[in-house]
């Protein structure tokens, strides 16, 4: 269970998640920030909700759209190319 | 190829009556049907890897389905991060895996870091032979 995958594009498991979150007492964008879960190649669109939830259980942070983990656009990650770039 | 997929579907009708298609992954030929995505296609084949993880080099496959999580993301017809889960084969499509990256500037490798393209094909290079 700890050696579960959270965040697939930075590859960062919940134990490390966890540890940082206790070890700091992390704000989630601190926690992001520290272990890069989120950071990846999805924007953190896919383990959002998952580092939303470790840090609520660890320091009661309630996840919030403010700054932390917002959403913003592009929605998806997409190439320079799809923007109207030259030829690739 | 067809021990993998369902021979008589009440909506996508018979496998027999369906068009098959052939493609490249990673040099090796393999055959579809018409409407497969690349990655159910290779599904087909028992091919679950679809790439490795830049940095770990651990294998990666689908995840999503839906195009949502980018794991799946392969290069075709040499455009790269092309989701292998949306994307429907063709004829001659030339699919290629992403592989495991160099990582020279991480804390863990005891080799002075590299500060110029010359020193790093030089890194590159000792880090061959040592292997």
């Amino acid at each position: 269970m700890q050696d579960l995958v959270i965040c697939r594009c930075e590859e960062v498991s919940l134990k490390e998640l966890e540890e940082t979150a206790e070890k700091f007492n992390c704000s989630a964008r601190e926690l992001k920030l520290r272990t890069r879960a989120g950071m990846g190649f999805c924007g953190g669109r896919t383990c959002r909700p998952a580092v939303d939830k470790v840090v609520h259980d660890i320091t009661g942070e309630a996840p919030s759209n403010d700054l932390p983990l917002k959403v913003q656009p592009p929605v998806r990650p997409i190439s320079l190319h799809d923007l109207g770039g030259s030829e690739s | 190829m067809t021990e993998r997929r369902i021979i008589d579907h009440p909506v996508l009708g018979k496998l027999d009556e369906q068009k098959k298609v052939s493609f490249q992954f990673d040099g090796r030929t393999y055959e579809g049907y018409e409407g497969d995505t690349i990655a159910s296609a290779l599904l087909a084949h028992g091919i679950r890897t679809l790439r490795k993880h830049e940095e770990t080099g651990r294998p990666r496959g689908i995840y999503c389905n839906i195009g949502h999580c980018f794991e799946c993301r392969v290069t075709v017809d040499d455009i790269s991060n092309i989701r292998a889960c949306l994307t429907p084969i063709h004829n001659g499509m030339v699919v290629e895996t992403g592989q495991q990256l160099d990582t020279p500037l991480s804390p863990d490798q005891t080799e002075p870091i590299p500060r110029t393209y010359e020193e790093y094909e030089e890194w590159k290079e000792k880090k061959e032979q040592s292997k």
